[in-house]
């Protein structure tokens, strides 16, 4: 047996299951799987040898489907046309590995039941996982047991485990939504038979799914050297003590296209994205090394920096460089926020996506610690006490020259 | 620590050689002469002007530039700045926004186009470094 073989098996790809237990794992009766196979439902598998990894995720993939109310000919119709197409083995070989419960993934590991619980809900699997769990889940809890006994605070565990579990989601859920778009529903609008598709589609994943572990690893080492550079700066430039445990403090910026509802009307949704997608890929590629954008939500990003000179700066900048309809608006404000789940909370961020409301096209707002700290060269008209919606003090605002120097 | 040009032929020189690089390089050449935005590069301090525009059909490489005016080409973009902005610009040390808003460069024309050509001009940062290690390593900022 060559290695390629060995690794195969380990990875239980080539392990086939016999009917009843294929019909556990899909959550459905013998006599339903049966009664499946003979009406062709699983032609593309060849179920009599046994049961492999692809066919038992499609056997849930059909219980699911079951499950919204489509029949059976419904199915059977939509996998003769293609629309339905199978997994690769490699995707889906824990289907067929060994299962683990709770007790059992506990006493392996040493983490205690609720612990693992706590983690399983942290990542973001169905509760019912917690039952069902495979020999690469138990692995996974092995490396959360060594953080664990190495000291990493539980919590921080469970932060950093929501984020890698909302982040990876995010990773997965575009890849498949994106093979969909631009590979299988061309294929469908082509009429290519349901064969092909399933053949193109089997290619497709072969040649993918191994590019994109070493892709996310590698990505994941390049941004951990990036943020260990971007502490050792902040642990440089911030006070010791000065702030609750979870707190920093940070500039935070919000910038949006204003008119950005009107031109949806007016250019419709396909073009009004690619607006949006060119606006995003600007921000990301001018803005300042040591600031980044946090999140997307629809045309409004969210930007963070340890730096609030450079940060107003680069607005200002960013403005005098958008020159043409529709013409972004950039909010910024200072102060200490929770940093909770890779993400930033508190009242300091509402404040700054109020102040990013209050500018019109082509404007920076700021709040008076951001005047504070920027550089003697900008100039700030005050726009005076606004009340803000949701808070109940008046804040002070203040307007940028964004002609800068130009 | 202020990083200084020997003479205006050095710059000259270093400059000239940023462009070939842009020009030649088979990722950025192409994306530059597609994107056709004619710019002007005033250098104050050397009392210098670059004009680069894409390459027409018949002339070698992506882009071609002159140190001068007199050319028969408008530009589009224009930007002025020091020999020393410039020189951190090329090894990715100068933001183009917040020189701007420092006004240590300054911008005029169609300026979103220079916000355009930032990403396609990035990889321009790690050759122009490699060109300084092996050339003129006393210009190099770390």
């Amino acid at each position: 047996m060559d290695d390629e073989q060995s690794s195969e098996d380990q990875r239980g790809v080539s392990e086939r299951l016999a009917g009843a237990e294929a019909a556990e794992r899909a959550g459905v009766s013998l006599s339903t799987l049966r009664r499946w196979v003979a009406l062709g439902l699983f032609s593309k598998h060849d179920v009599g040898q046994g049961w492999g990894p692809s066919a038992i995720a499609q056997a849930r993939s059909l219980v699911k489907l079951r499950e919204r109310g489509y029949s059976i000919g419904q199915i059977q119709e939509a996998i003769d046309e293609g629309r339905i197409v199978g997994y690769a083995d490699e995707l889906v070989a824990e289907m067929v590995g060994e299962r683990f419960t709770l007790k059992e993934v506990a006493k392996q590991t040493k983490l205690k039941p609720e612990v693992i619980e706590e983690l399983i809900a942290a990542i973001g699997l169905p509760s019912g996982a917690t039952e069902d769990l495979g020999a690469e889940d138990v692995e996974m809890f092995r490396h959360f047991a060594t953080a664990v006994e190495s000291g990493f605070p539980r919590d921080a565990l469970l932060q950093t485990v929501r984020v890698y579990g909302q982040a990876i989601s995010k990773i997965a859920d575009a890849e498949v939504r994106l093979v969909h778009l631009h590979v299988h529903e061309p294929l469908l609008r082509d009429g290519v038979s349901s064969e092909l598709i399933a053949e193109q589609m089997d290619e497709i994943t072969e040649e993918l799914l191994p590019l994109f572990s070493p892709v996310i690893d590698h990505l994941h080492r390049r941004f951990l050297n990036h943020f260990v550079e971007q502490d050792i700066v902040g642990h440089m430039e911030s006070e010791v003590g000065g702030g609750e445990i979870g707190q920093v403090r940070v500039a935070i910026a919000f910038a949006d296209l204003a008119g950005y509802t009107q031109l949806t009307e007016e250019v419709g949704d396909e073009e009004a994205a690619g607006i949006v997608e060119r606006f995003v890929a600007n921000v990301n590629q001018s803005l300042p090394d040591e600031a980044r954008i946090l999140k997307t939500i629809g045309d409004e990003v969210m930007i963070v920096s340890p730096d609030a000179a450079s940060l107003i700066d680069w607005a200002v900048g960013f403005q005098f460089l958008s020159s043409e309809r529709p013409l972004p608006r950039i909010g910024i404000h200072v102060g200490n926020v929770v940093f909770r789940d890779g993400d930033y909370f508190g009242r300091e961020v509402n404040l700054a996506a109020r102040v990013a409301a209050r500018a019109a096209a082509g404007e920076v707002l700021v709040t008076w610690p951001v005047v504070e700290m920027a550089g003697k060269h900008l100039e700030f008209e005050r726009i005076g006490e606004v009340q803000l919606k949701g808070f109940n003090r008046a804040t002070e605002l203040f307007l940028v020259d964004s002609a800068g120097g130009n | 620590m202020t990083v200084q040009f020997d003479s205006t032929e050095q710059f000259r020189d270093v400059i000239d050689a940023v462009m070939t690089l842009m020009s030649e390089d088979p990722e950025m050449g192409p994306r530059l002469r597609h994107a056709d935005v004619p710019q002007r590069f005033e250098f104050d301090d050397m009392e210098l002007v670059v004009n680069a525009r894409a390459a027409r059909d018949g002339e070698q490489g992506n882009l071609y530039w002159e140190w001068s005016d007199k050319v028969d080409w408008e530009p589009k973009v224009k930007l002025t700045m020091s020999s020393e902005v410039a020189n951190l610009y090329f090894q990715g040390k100068e933001n183009v926004p917040v020189a701007i808003a420092r006004r240590r460069i300054m911008a005029g024309g169609d300026v979103k186009s220079a916000l355009e050509l930032i990403p396609i001009t990035k990889p321009v940062y790690g050759l122009y470094r490699s060109m300084l290690k092996a050339d003129y390593p006393q210009l190099l900022v770390t």
